[in-house]
């Protein structure tokens, strides 16, 4: 494109067309998707056969190594598909910005948790209803924005679980490891999982 | 009638601020690929507009390769809605 003096006529088209231009939608990659997915997956796997095998509660612990690896992970992966894509639109920086909003209700959640572990009072059952409730009603919110079917599916299946496990948590059920983990687990393939495949998926197509 | 913002009624020029105004940040290689121009000239353009105050340039390092990335400021927002809103009088829509 050459710069030269132009007719309004032109001056219309020319804005016409650079908008339609940039309407076509980047999807992205779902790799972070994937590696949340796979993180949690692979975490809440060796919680379970740690548990199982050695009846130790404090094998629980290992559960902050999601937020660990993944807190230092995710930025990293973002910022590389960034620069891949060469530009950031409105409804990416609303979509980061709410995953932003959850990563600090994650911390907040924490706090609250090892607040009240001090005082004798275990209520990590709350991190829980945070990964079932939280995090697909981000997922959702974020399939709507850019238009991703598998994302709003998959946040759906995720907080169908949230509801059954917050019910049950109030309903005093516990919430044994041997049906709750993989439940958790089949929760995880569905939020993530898939639509970290779908994405990857239709991102090589285009 | 009123005369059309001189720095914005340039092909190259129009064509950046339409693509900045509709997203939130665009890195040189994107508008270099979205405007079909040449790096020299996109280059050129960018710092008018730069200058004119009506978009933000900010360079950073991608690995080993430098990015530019620009944003369009509230001055350019301002300029490119009176823009569109005097072509729109001059074309009777």
């Amino acid at each position: 494109m050459e710069e030269k003096k132009l007719t309004e006529q032109e001056s219309l088209s020319i804005i016409t067309e650079m908008i339609s231009r940039t309407k076509e939608r980047y999807i992205g990659n779902g790799n972070i998707m994937l590696m949340w997915g796979w993180l949690t997956i692979a975490a809440t796997g060796l919680v379970w056969a740690l548990l199982a095998f050695t009846q130790n509660p404090l094998w629980n612990w290992l559960w902050f190594v999601i937020p660990a690896i993944g807190g230092v992970a995710t930025p990293v992966m973002a910022k590389k598909s960034d620069r891949q894509q060469g530009v950031k639109t409105y409804a990416d920086k609303i979509s980061s910005q709410i995953w932003l909003a959850v990563s600090l209700i994650a911390i907040a959640a924490s706090i609250v948790c090892i607040g009240f572990d001090f005082a004798g009072i275990y209520v990590w059952s709350l991190m829980f209803i945070y990964a079932l409730i939280i995090v697909p009603f981000a997922e959702i919110a974020q399939g709507l924005i850019v238009k991703e079917k598998s994302l709003v599916v998959g946040g759906a299946c995720g907080m169908a679980v949230g509801l059954f496990t917050t019910s049950c948590i109030i309903g005093h059920i516990e919430l044994h490891a041997y049906w709750f983990l993989p439940t958790f687990m089949l929760a995880f393939a569905c939020m993530m999982l898939i639509p970290g495949y779908v994405i990857n998926y239709k991102s090589r197509r285009k | 009638m009123k005369e059309l913002d001189p720095l914005l009624h340039s092909q190259l020029r129009l064509a950046v601020m339409s693509i900045l105004m509709n997203v939130e940040e665009a890195d040189f290689v994107y508008l270099k690929e979205k405007t079909e121009s040449t790096a020299g000239n996109l280059s050129v353009q960018l710092d008018k507009l730069s200058n004119a105050g009506y978009i933000s340039v900010a360079k950073g390092f991608s690995g080993r390769k430098t990015r530019t990335v620009c944003r369009v400021t509230e001055r350019g927002r301002k300029a490119f809605e009176e823009y569109v809103e005097t072509l729109r009088t001059y074309i009777n829509l």
